[in-house]
Formats: C-alpha cells, structure tokens, sequence
C-alpha cells in the first residue's frame, strides 16, 4: 500500500516538475524599456533580421525579389528532417497576421518564443538569436512592420512527426538554449566592434547557420561561427572566424563589400541561401557592415572541423 | 568477332574514353572553368578601381572588358548534354532545364560589356554605372545558374 502511494507521489512530482519546466516564460508588460518605436530605425532591424527571407509569400513557387518582400503573407514551406514547417504570416492584417498584437506580445515572440496565445513557437523561428536583440530594437521593428502592407490569408499549421508536434518540450529545450547575453564577450571592445555583435549575434542570427548543433539542435558555443554541415545542399557552411579556410585572407573591408555587393575579393559571386543573406545587408548602412566585419575580424580565430 | 570479345573490346573503349573525358584540357568542363577564372583576373582590377582602392585607368577597363567579351562569344557553347556534372563542376542543373533562360542571361552579359565599351568612360565617375551593370550581370547569372560553393 505503501509503496503504491511512494510510486503515485513520485509520478505526481515527475508531473509537476515537468511542467514547470516546460512553461511558456513569457516577460511582463512593465518589463518593456521606455521607448517611442521608430519605423524608420525599425527597417534596420527588418533587413538585418532577414524577415523576409522567410516571411515574404513566394512568388511562382521562388522566393520573392525586391519589392515583392514587403509583403509578408508568409507560406514559405521548409522542409526539415522534423517535418515541413509552414511559415505564418506576419503582415500587418488583423486578423491572419500580427496587426492587432500588442508591443508586449510582440516582443515575447521575437525574444521569448511565446505566442500570443502562450504557445512556443519552434526554434526555426530564430528567437534564440532574436533574444540577444536590444528590446528597444525590437519595438522599432514592430513600428516597422505596421507600416507594410496587410496580406489576407492564414498559412496552414505545419506538418511535423512526433514527437516533435509536442510544443510544450521546447519548453525544456528554451532553458537549456535560450538565454539574452551575448555569445563573444570583449574585454575592450570598441563602439562599431560591439555594434557588429549585436548585428551578428541578434538580428543577423549568422550563428544559426555559421556554428555547429550538438545532438538537440541547440548551438554549440565553443564553435562560434567555425562552419558546419549544409542543411539544405552539398557541402558545408564556412567558418567564418578569423581562422576560416577562405575568409582568413579577406580584409574587413573586402568583408564589408563583399555584404554590400555580393562579389568575393576573388570576384567570385555570393551563392546558394547567402544570396538572400547578402541582399538584405546590402539594405543596411556602411557603418553597419563595417561594424560586422569589425566583429568578424575580432572572435577567437577557430581552425576548419576536420570533414569526416 | 565473337560477342564476348566485342562487350570487351567495347567495355575498354568506354574505360579509355571515360578517364581520357575526365582528365583531357579540352573538355568543355575544364575549359569553362578556366574561362570564369580568367573573368575573375580581369574583374579584380577593375573592381579595385570602383572601390576607389586603385587610381582610375581607362585601359586597364578596357583591356578587362575586352577579356570579359571574348570568353562571352563562346561561353555557352560550353555546355553540351552530358557535362551536366563531374571535374567538380559548378554549372547548376537549371542550364540544362531552362537553356533558354541561361542564353538569355549571357545575352544580356554581352549587353551589358558591349554598352561599356561604347561608353569608353573617361573617368571614374561615368565608369560607375557601366562597369556596374557588367557586374551585375555576373551575379544575375550565378544566382540561378551555378551551384552554391562548398
């Protein structure tokens, strides 16, 4: 008798902790920094952030071009070894997009990965980066995205296997993973070098791509930006330390053009998902490009994972 | 000849011809390549040049707009059926698919060097948009019609 009551204890507490470690953790209104959001600022987050890569609705099946970005009626399909992920819109409709969210909402799914409706949103949504954001960044962007058009239309759920169609685990996955403070910290870092951090590590999220993921898809640190396998092709994704196969030999100015233009100090062309990337950063200012070379040029150099 | 004897003296041939396709200089594969190397030599002088890095020069322009056109005239004889892939090449599958798209994107290349040459900018205030078209149309080009690098 006893010990069935020791085991119903123990499944309660297993219960119990389980769902409190899975809880949305979402932050509270008065937690938001005292800021008048700024559309024109908040463009500078749009294109740094790559929102449209995503977001934008394709157009005959490819991913849409120039102005066609702007509208954000979502439907872009990624196919993943979890499942297709549909991607939602984010115009500025009211009711199939996000035009009737409050800053508050707004924020806790850009930096938290919480829906209005207390949900997790999946980490292909790149909040882990977004989270590292300045909030007051964020609220630029929210004015921002008013401002575009409004697209009707809701995007179908995604088509996931088990169990990764249990939300609730991501729960677990977000203490582990989710976290505000800056990957690199800099002893002395200078203004642009510390404004390329926020650039690379927030908005850019280069290190979705650029570093290696251990067994639970969560980034691995130690191997900041050094490279790793292509999710979506042959071959790999370069290290983009000051160690890098190619990019060792680039100055921080050819860094900075090769964002802006798209050519390689070999005049080589961007390819593959980079040319999306290059396209937005050649959205930004110069300043902005030169602080993420700046950056670029000051990580801990990592030598190329040997390829197996 | 016996019919053993000719699935040997045939399977043979087909070793020789495969190795002599993938190593001979000539294959259209390795000639390509080469030719887009040569392109990137005579874009980096120029591009110096537009990033203000090296001091305006109109021969030097020219003598680059001269390779650009000539490995334009023959490039996409260079891509016959069955050179789709090997010898690491980088030539995406959509030249195949959409041929005319891809002449289409030479046509404009040659569009774009030939307006350049007429133009003979004088300094490099008029290079600008020239030569800038030129570079535009290499990676109009490379987004759709070659594989990403490794």
């Amino acid at each position: 008798m006893s010990r069935v009551r020791a085991a119903a204890l123990l499944l309660a507490t297993v219960i119990v902790a389980a769902w409190w470690l899975t809880e949305p953790r979402p932050m509270s209104a008065d937690e938001l920094p005292d800021h008048a959001a700024d559309a024109t600022a908040g463009e500078r987050i749009f294109w740094a952030g790559g929102c449209a890569s995503c977001h934008a609705t394709p157009v005959d099946g490819k991913r849409a071009k120039d102005e066609n970005k702007l509208l954000l009626g979502g439907g872009l399909e990624l196919d993943t070894p979890y499942g297709i992920f549909r991607v939602p819109n984010i115009s500025s409709n009211k009711e199939d997009g996000i035009g009737d969210w409050t800053m508050i909402q707004f924020v806790n799914a850009m930096q938290r990965g919480v829906s209005p409706g207390r949900q997790h949103y999946y980490p292909s949504f790149p909040y882990t980066s977004y989270a590292k954001i300045p909030a007051t960044d964020i609220m630029d962007l929210k004015a921002y995205l008013d401002t575009l058009s409004s697209m009707p239309g809701q995007v179908a759920d995604h088509a996931l296997e088990f169990p990764w169609t249990l939300r609730r685990g991501i729960g677990a996955w977000k203490r582990r993973y989710l976290d505000t403070e800056p990957v690199i910290r800099f002893e002395t870092a200078s203004p642009p070098i510390e404004q390329g951090r926020e650039l690379v590590e927030g908005a850019g999220h280069c290190g979705e791509c650029h570093t290696e993921r251990d067994s639970f898809g969560g980034l691995v640190t130690d191997r900041w930006l050094a490279g790793a396998p292509n999710p979506e092709g042959r071959g790999r994704i370069p290290n983009i330390t000051p160690a890098g196969k190619n990019i060792s030999e680039w100055s921080a100015s050819d860094i900075a053009y090769y964002l802006e233009s798209g050519f390689t100090p070999e005049y080589d062309t961007v390819g593959g998902t980079m040319v999306a990337v290059q396209e937005n950063m050649a959205r930004l200012t110069k300043a902005d490009r030169d602080a993420i070379a700046s950056y670029l040029k000051s990580i801990p150099p990592l030598e190329n994972q040997a390829v197996e | 000849m016996s019919y053993p004897a000719r699935i040997l003296i045939t399977f043979i041939a087909v070793i020789i011809g495969g190795v002599a396709a993938a190593t001979a200089d000539d294959d259209p594969r390795h000639e390509r390549h080469e030719l887009m190397e040569d392109v990137g030599k005579a874009a980096k002088p120029v591009g110096k040049m537009l990033k203000g890095e090296a001091e305006y020069d109109l021969d030097v322009l020219m003598t680059s707009l001269q390779t650009f056109q000539n490995v334009s005239t023959k490039f996409g004889d260079l891509f016959p059926p069955g050179t789709e892939t090997g010898m690491d090449t980088e030539a995406a599958p959509a030249i195949w698919e959409d041929r005319e798209g891809f002449e289409q994107a030479l046509a404009d290349w040659r569009e774009a060097i030939d307006a350049a040459i007429t133009a003979k900018p004088i300094n490099l205030e008029d290079a600008k948009p020239v030569a800038g078209a030129v570079f535009k149309t290499c990676k109009g080009c490379h987004d759709t019609y070659r594989l990403a690098d490794d």
